[in-house]
C-alpha cells in the first residue's frame, strides 16, 4: 500500500480573510488530502458592527438607514424588509402608490444584486469580461437609484408608512427605457456564458445541494430554486402587492452551481416583468400612510420576511410599547445559506471551493451585521 | 389588539401529544405562535417536523428580559413548505438552565444556537460544537444582554488587543 | 471552402474587433476624468450639508429648533442658541455637524421644518485632519471648496 509510505497527515489550508474570491472578510478553514477537501470550518464576525444593539438604542425610524449597510448590494430589499415589519408591527398599511413604487425599485435592486453576483462568481471562475459588462448595466440602475433617492448604494429609499421622496420627472421614462435597453444584455450574458466549455465545466456537477439538504440546512433563495422546490416568498406569502404580478418561479433540476446560475438569470428577466407591469399600473394618490412621528408601536411582536436577493430575510421585532425596539433580528440569508458550505464543499477540488463560495452569492456585511 | 387565543387541527394534535407542556396557543397580528416549558421545546420541534411537516426552521433567536424570573426567552420560528404557514414556539429560559439544542432536529439550528449563546451566553445542551461565532473568541461578556451599555462594552478589548482608546 | 476562405480573410477577427469598436461609440464610454471632469450628480443628491441663508437679509433660515438633532441617528448635530429677548424667538448661535461619522440617510434634511438644513451635490468632503471633518457654521453656511483642476 503507498499510503504507509506517504505521510497521509491532512492539511489544513486557511483560506481568507483576505482572499479576493471569499467576497469580503470570510475565512475559511479547508481541512485537504491532496486537493480534495475533507472538511471546511468557516470563521465568521470580521464585519461584526452589532446592528441588533444598535437598533436597540435608536428609535424605529432612526435605524432605517443603518439596515442598508447590512447586505450592501441590495440595501433597497433590507429597508423593504424593516419598514414592512415596522409596518406590521404599527398595524398600518402604506399606500397602493407607495406599494407599486417599492415592488419597482426592490426588483431593480434583485437585477442590481444578481448582476453584481454574476460578475464576480464568473470572475472567480475566470472570466473576466462579464464583469465589466455587468457592471455597466449596474451602474444604470444605480442612476435610477440616484435619481429617485440621491444614494447609489446605501439607499434609504423607504420609510415607514411609505416614501419620501415623489418619483421624479421622467422615472416611468427611465425605467422602461432601462428595460428594453437590458433584455438583450442578458441574452449577451448567456452567448458569453451558458453554453461556454470552460464556464460548463467548472459548474456543472459542483456543489451539489439536493432539496432535502437545502430545508435541512434552512437555505432559500436561489440555491432552494435550483434545487426543484419552487418556492418564493412573493408567491408563497405575498408582500408588498406582489399577488398582483404576473411571474413565474424559474427552478434548475440538478442542483448544481450551474442551475443557479441559470435560475438567477431567469430570475432577473422576471424581474423584468415585474417591473414593466409595475411602471404601467403606478396608481396616484398620496406616498405615505398616516403614521405618527413618535412611533410607539404597541406591546408585542413579529416577524416579517420578504424574499431577498439572496433568500429568506427577515426581521422579528418585538416591541415593548418605547420608542426603541426592544429587541430587533435579522434573519440573514446569506448567514443561513453559508452554513450548507461544509456539505456541499466535502470530496470537492480545492479550486471549486472558490465556486461554490461564489454560487452562494453571500455578502459578508450581511452575514456579520 | 390584543393576542387572540389560536385553536384548530394542529392545536388540537399539540395538545393532545403534549397536554399542559405547552402553555397557551395565540396568534398576534395573524402570527401563530405557542408558549411552551422549555424542556418540552425539542420534542415539539421534532414533532411538528415529523407529524405536521413543519421541515425548516426558519430562525432561532432570544430576547432578554432581566427583570423576569426566568431571564430569557428563546424564539423558534418554523415553516411548513407543504402547508405554507408559520408557527413561532416560545420558552423562557433562566440563566443557569441549558435548553436542549434542536441541532439534532434541524441541521441549522447549529450556527443560530452558537448565535445566541455567542450574544447572550444561553448554552444548549448536546449541541455539537459550542462556540462564538460573530464575536472573538476571547471575548468578555454577551453584548445583547439588556444590561450590557454599548458604549462601555469594546473598551476593555479595544484597549488590550489594539493599544488604543476606543474614543467612546 | 468557404470555412478556408473565412480563415484566409480573418473573419473571425474582423467579427471580434466589429464588437470591439462597436462598443468604442463615445455614447458607450463610462469613464470619467475625474478631477478635471467633475461627475454630474443627482438633482437629489445627498451630499455635503449647507445651512441655508436668507438671500434677501443675509441671516440664517435656522430657528434652531434642534429636531435635526433629534432625528440623527448617529447624533452628530449639536445647535446651540440665545434667546432674543426682543423678537421672542431664539437666535443661533453655533451649528456643529460632524461629517466623519455622517451616513448620508438624509433624516435631518426631513426633519428641518424651514428647509434651512440641506444635503447638497457637493460630493468632495475629504480632508487631512479628522478636525477638518467637524463642520462649524460658517463652513456649513459656505460649503466646501474644494481645489478646481484644470485640464
Amino acid at each position: 500500500m503507498a499510503q504507509t509510505f506517504l505521510d497521509s497527515n491532512e492539511l489544513v489550508l486557511n483560506m481568507g480573510p483576505q482572499h479576493p474570491s471569499t467576497h469580503g472578510v470570510l475565512r475559511v478553514i479547508l481541512k485537504l488530502d491532496g486537493e480534495r477537501v475533507n472538511g471546511t470550518e468557516c470563521v465568521v464576525g470580521y464585519l461584526h458592527r452589532g446592528v441588533e444593539k444598535i437598533a436597540e438604542n435608536r428609535t424605529y425610524q432612526m435605524f432605517a438607514p443603518y439596515v442598508d449597510r447590512m447586505d450592501y448590494v441590495a440595501s433597497i430589499s433590507n429597508g423593504l424588509g424593516y419598514v414592512l415589519a415596522v409596518e406590521k408591527l404599527i398595524n398600518v398599511e402604506t399606500t397602493p402608490r407607495a406599494q407599486v413604487v417599492r415592488v419597482i425599485l426592490t426588483e431593480l435592486n434583485r437585477i442590481a444584486s444578481h448582476l453584481l453576483w454574476l460578475g464576480t462568481h464568473a470572475l472567480d471562475v475566470g472570466a473576466i469580461t462579464p464583469l465589466f459588462y455587468t457592471l455597466r448595466e449596474r451602474e444604470e440602475i444605480l442612476k435610477i437609484f440616484e435619481n429617485y433617492c440621491g444614494a447609489r448604494l446605501t439607499t434609504h429609499a423607504f420609510r415607514i408608512g411609505g416614501l419620501q421622496y415623489e418619483l421624479y420627472e421622467g422615472f416611468e421614462r427611465e425605467v422602461i427605457a432601462f428595460c428594453d435597453w437590458f433584455m438583450p444584455k442578458v441574452a449577451e450574458y448567456e452567448e458569453l456564458l451558458t453554453n461556454n466549455r470552460i464556464w460548463r465545466d467548472r459548474l456543472v456537477g459542483v456543489g451539489i445541494l439536493n432539496a432535502a439538504d437545502c430545508k435541512r440546512y434552512g437555505v432559500t433563495g436561489p440555491v432552494l430554486r435550483a434545487a426543484g422546490v419552487k418556492w418564493d416568498i412573493r408567491k408563497a406569502l405575498p408582500y408588498s402587492g406582489y399577488e398582483k404580478y404576473e411571474f413565474d418561479i424559474p427552478v434548475g433540476t440538478n442542483a448544481d452551481t450551474y442551475d443557479r446560475y441559470l435560475v438567477r438569470m431567469e430570475e432577473m428577466r422576471q424581474s423584468i416583468r415585474i417591473v414593466r407591469q409595475a411602471v404601467g399600473a403606478i396608481p396616484e394618490g398620496p406616498i405615505m400612510a398616516k403614521v405618527p412621528k413618535v412611533l410607539k408601536p404597541p406591546v408585542g411582536e413579529a416577524y416579517v420576511s420578504i424574499e431577498a436577493p439572496k433568500g429568506e430575510l427577515g426581521y422579528f421585532i418585538v416591541s415593548d410599547g418605547s420608542i426603541n425596539p426592544y429587541r430587533l433580528r435579522v434573519r440573514p440569508p446569506s448567514l443561513i445559506n453559508l452554513q450548507a458550505l461544509d456539505q456541499m464543499v466535502k470530496g470537492a477540488l480545492v479550486a471549486d471551493v472558490v465556486a461554490i463560495i461564489g454560487t452562494l452569492d453571500i455578502v459578508l456585511g450581511e452575514i456579520d451585521r | 389588539m390584543a393576542a387572540e387565543p389560536w385553536d384548530d387541527d394542529l392545536t388540537r394534535a399539540l395538545a393532545q401529544q403534549f397536554g399542559n407542556r405547552v402553555e397557551r396557543y395565540a396568534t398576534y397580528l395573524g402570527q401563530k405562535f405557542l408558549v411552551a416549558e422549555m424542556a418540552a421545546v425539542r420534542d415539539i420541534i421534532e414533532f411538528l417536523k415529523l407529524e405536521a411537516e413543519f421541515d425548516y426552521l426558519v430562525d432561532l433567536t432570544a430576547v432578554d428580559y432581566p427583570n423576569r424570573p426566568k431571564r430569557f426567552e428563546v424564539v423558534y420560528i418554523l415553516y411548513s413548505f407543504a402547508r405554507n404557514e408559520r408557527v413561532r414556539i416560545k420558552c423562557s429560559v433562566a440563566e443557569s438552565e441549558r435548553p436542549l439544542s434542536v441541532a439534532c432536529v434541524h441541521a441549522t439550528a447549529d450556527w443560530m444556537e452558537r448565535e445566541v449563546f455567542d450574544m447572550f451566553g444561553i448554552e444548549f445542551a448536546e449541541h455539537p460544537d459550542l462556540k462564538r461565532l460573530l464575536m472573538p473568541d476571547d471575548w468578555q461578556g454577551f453584548p445583547l444582554r439588556r444590561d450590557v451599555s454599548i458604549l462601555a462594552m469594546d473598551n476593555r478589548w479595544v484597549k488590550e488587543n489594539l493599544g488604543i482608546e476606543s474614543g467612546q | 471552402m468557404i470555412p478556408l476562405l473565412k480563415k484566409i480573410f480573418l473573419v473571425d477577427l474582423f467579427q471580434g474587433l466589429w464588437v470591439t469598436f462597436r462598443n468604442q461609440h463615445p455614447k458607450h464610454i463610462y469613464t470619467e476624468q475625474y478631477p478635471i471632469q467633475r461627475p454630474k450628480v443627482a438633482e437629489r443628491y445627498r451630499g455635503a450639508p449647507r445651512l441655508n441663508i436668507n438671500p434677501d437679509n443675509g441671516e440664517t433660515l435656522c430657528i434652531s429648533c434642534d429636531l435635526c438633532a433629534k432625528a440623527c441617528p448617529e447624533n452628530l448635530i449639536v445647535v446651540t442658541s440665545v434667546r432674543n429677548e426682543q423678537t421672542k424667538r431664539k437666535d443661533l448661535t453655533t451649528f456643529t455637524y460632524d461629517t466623519s461619522r455622517c451616513m448620508f440617510c438624509g433624516l435631518c434634511e426631513d426633519a428641518c421644518p424651514v428647509d434651512a438644513l440641506e444635503l447638497t451635490q457637493d460630493f468632495e468632503l475629504a480632508s487631512y485632519t479628522r478636525e477638518g471633518l467637524i463642520w462649524d457654521r460658517q463652513m456649513l453656511e459656505e460649503g466646501p471648496k474644494p481645489t478646481q483642476y484644470k485640464a
